[in-house]
């Protein structure tokens, strides 16, 4: 899929061969020192008995690499915890404070950047409108100036220890595996296509990026942080200018072979069969139930005067989007109620083969349109529970997103710090102190600027506006 | 304009001026005799005066009653213990502006947890839940005011010129939206201008981060000050003696506004409309209680205010004068 997940594969191809026999001191040291810090950062052990028993190390091997990660401010002494006839146990806790990563989402209106601690806590965030017709390169200065702000408040560069970055699924699109959706409508994103955001990203702030799409990322996100936490079957539904859809099966995010799992939008309704999505096919739910068919409507309907409040609002300021169409619901325009409704039923109707499918436990319903009102909440739930097999919906929960637009930063920030600390990586870095100095990951950023230094590439990109 | 900032989560705008309670809410409204509290971060500046003019006129309206106004003195400890406090009286609804994103969650929860509706004003502090701890975050769109005053420090900054940033070192929603819009906007219309930075801790250090700022660059040309009460502090220091330099600052209170109109050293204001923010957040509050969900975040655009159109903005922005801040019962 495209330049992306070469990056990926840039901090994990470099990781060098292990040898045969016996490995080294140095490499045990790294695997027992990223073992002990796992189990602290999990919580699974934090004392030092606790950790001899989860680890199954001996005393002094403990006593070591706790001064280790200390020395390398990983992981500092916490409180006493209660003793149980001798001394009172002293607990140590993982220093989260230690590094952030920086996280960005970047969909068809809007950026997003933050800064979370390596817990995945978001320190930070900011959103802000964009227009993706500016093409890659201005989306990625953007991201850079913002990331540079937020790390000369917070610590400067060095607090970067990776870079998770969430993205329209159309953006992942390879350039090479053809023309798998109509040009028609996309002209803009043609040139997102194989743009290796992920490696421009290494090589300014020298940390290891992982991107997934918005949804995949939303519902990591969700998972950790917001209304699914807990669950291990989990259905997430972005309702936002296109509509989308996350799986996660037993915990684990399911991504789909290409890693374009989710593009329900482009199920066919049965609806406005003379609109052509771009897609190329007609009828797709993106057409009759997205936020962008929600703005067509809505204009239709200013303009014909199905809609007084649409009709002022176009009026006012010459445009209108399914925010307006929330707003008029909102303020009792009946066109802008029924609109939500239908939006609603129609996504209710596609969700519910997939819930069949699936058996769920929770279905999360995000993004922007799940946010308008009770209205189209209601009207998903209720084509839902009408189309579904009663012992699917029978203790399904339909919730609504409990983190708005910050589920993908908080996604990315999951999924960052889980290869971070995934232990053939920790094992790596850990006794270096942070993980851009792991070797592997050091080889791929070279062996990244000579490629761009050779003729062929293409030049590099203009340092960012102050 | 239209307000043009995100929500801290991304929402989008809701412009303030367009949520109403329909009829039949507020005949509900006043059927149900709602007490608030207002917990802000001070009581003493003019933006606050507005903002609870609005909260006021608009709960008055609908024969809800203040039971509290709480000045937290931007101390977070005291906020939380204010909260705290707040969570078990005989109240409905409170509307709190949250000194900073973090150390402000467990009072606001307390809130949530003891069954109260919560609408805040300006941030939300990480932790709390966008349409579940809280109904909605009434503001400017401070995103929008960053790039009003970029373009109101402008004039004075001449090609290449330095423009000195004088920002609040708390970690504060909305000056980092201002300054965030500050500098997007300089970045595409004034590329060949340097950005400097300097922070204040406090408003009372706001003349000293003016040293400062002058000490480590002397080639400074301009000052965007984050909002008006510490960049009184800054006009106070270059009375005292300091470099004179042209300021730039946001939110129209009475002091700025007599220092604007001597027209040195203060050029410009990008101003809130705190009445507007201050209504609209005790409307999503009686929407909340009234069974309905407010947007998640109500905006008010910015005006863009110079000695020139001075008075003219002061009729448009000051409705009416704020009452003094009530005692405790």
């Amino acid at each position: 899929m495209g330049a992306i997940p070469n990056v990926e594969q840039g901090t994990a191809v470099g990781a060098k061969k292990r040898r045969v026999g016996r490995p080294t001191t140095l490499e045990s040291r790294g695997g027992s020192l990223a073992a002990i810090l796992s189990l602290i950062r999990n919580g699974v052990a934090t004392t030092r008995l606790d950790i001899e028993r989860e680890a199954e190390f001996g005393r002094a091997v403990v006593s070591d690499r706790l001064a280790t990660l200390e020395r390398l401010g990983l992981i500092e002494e916490g409180h006493l915890g209660p003793a149980i006839g001798g001394r009172a146990p002293r607990h140590v806790r993982f220093r989260a404070e230690a590094g952030g990563v920086l996280v960005a989402q970047v969909d068809r209106a809007s950026l997003a950047v933050g800064l979370s601690d390596l817990s995945g806590v978001l320190i930070v965030e900011h959103h802000e409108a964009v227009d993706l017709s500016d093409g890659p390169d201005a989306i990625l200065e953007r991201l850079t100036v913002l990331f540079i702000w937020l790390l000369d408040e917070r610590g400067g560069k060095s607090r970067a220890w990776a870079i998770g970055l969430a993205l329209p699924e159309v953006a992942l699109i390879d350039a090479n595996d053809g023309d798998v959706f109509n040009a028609a409508g996309l002209d803009v994103l043609q040139a997102w296509r194989n743009f290796d955001f992920a490696t421009e990203l290494s090589l300014r702030f020298g940390a290891p990026c992982w991107v997934r799409s918005n949804t995949q990322m939303m519902t990591l996100g969700e998972m950790r942080a917001g209304g699914a936490r807990g669950f291990q079957d989990i259905l997430c539904v972005r309702l936002d200018r296109s509509v989308s859809a996350g799986v996660a099966s037993d915990g684990r995010l399911h991504r789909g072979s290409q890693g374009y799992s989710g593009l329900i939008g482009h199920a066919p309704t049965g609806e406005a069969e003379d609109i052509t999505c771009r897609c190329g096919a007609k009828g797709c739910l993106d057409v009759v139930a997205s936020g962008e068919a929600l703005a067509r409507e809505a204009l239709a309907a200013a303009k014909d005067g199905r809609s007084r409040y649409l009709a002022e609002t176009v009026e006012r300021q010459g445009d209108v989007t399914a925010n307006e169409v929330s707003h008029g619901a909102q303020l009792g325009d009946a066109f802008c109620a029924e609109l939500l409704a239908r939006s609603g039923r129609l996504v209710g109707e596609t969700l519910a083969p997939l819930v069949n499918l699936l058996n769920p436990a929770i279905v999360v319903l995000a993004g922007a349109l799940a946010h308008s009102g009770e209205i189209l909440l209601a009207a998903v739930r209720e084509a839902i529970y009408r189309r579904s097999h009663p012992l699917v919906t029978r203790d399904l929960r339909i919730v609504r997103s409990e983190l708005a637009g910050s589920a993908e930063l908080i996604g990315a920030a999951a999924l960052a710090l889980d290869e971070l600390f995934d232990l053939p990586r920790a094992r790596e870095w850990v006794p270096l102190g942070m993980p851009r100095l792991q070797p592997s990951f050091v080889d791929s950023l070279a062996a990244a600027k000579a490629q761009r230094r050779r003729p062929q590439a293409s030049p590099p990109s203009p340092s960012p506006a102050p | 304009m239209q307000p043009i900032g995100l929500g801290p989560h991304g929402e989008r705008p809701f412009p303030a001026d367009k949520l109403v309670l329909s009829d039949p809410e507020a005949e509900r409204a006043r059927a149900g005799r709602f007490a608030m509290a207002v917990v802000l971060h001070t009581t003493t500046s003019d933006w606050s005066r507005q903002e609870l003019a609005g909260i006021v006129a608009t709960l008055e309206h609908h024969d809800a009653t203040i039971f509290e106004i709480v000045d937290c003195r931007f101390d977070k400890d005291r906020q939380n213990k204010e909260l705290l406090r707040l969570a078990n009286a005989p109240i409905h609804a409170v509307i709190s502006l949250p000194i900073g994103t973090s150390g402000v969650l467990e009072g606001h929860r307390a809130v949530v947890e003891a069954g109260k509706k919560l609408v805040l004003l300006d941030n939300a502090p990480s932790g709390l839940r966008p349409g579940v701890d809280y109904l909605s975050v009434s503001s400017a769109d401070n995103f929008g005011i960053g790039a009003i005053a970029a373009e109101l420090t402008s004039p004075h900054v001449p090609n290449e010129g330095v423009v000195g940033i004088l920002n609040y070192e708390s970690e504060f929603f909305v000056t980092n939206e201002r300054e965030i819009g500050f500098r997007k906007w300089m970045g595409s219309e004034r590329p060949d201008a340097t950005l400097v930075r300097g922070r204040f801790v406090s408003v009372e250090d706001a003349g000293a981060a003016y040293e400062r700022l002058l000490a480590m660059n002397d080639d400074l040309d301009c000052v965007f000050v984050a909002w008006d009460v510490p960049a009184l502090r800054v006009l106070a220091t270059i009375r005292e003696g300091a470099r004179t330099l042209p300021i730039v600052t946001v939110d129209l209170g009475d002091e700025i506004a007599k220092e604007l109109r001597k027209g040195v050293p203060l050029k410009g204001i990008a101003a809130q409309r705190p009445f507007d923010q201050g209504a609209a957040a005790a409307s999503a509050a009686l929407m909340g209680l009234v069974g309905r969900s407010p947007p998640g975040w109500i905006t008010s655009e910015g005006l863009k205010v110079t000695r020139e159109n001075l008075d003219a903005a002061c009729d448009a922005l000051w409705r009416k004068l704020a009452p003094p801040p009530r005692q405790p019962r």
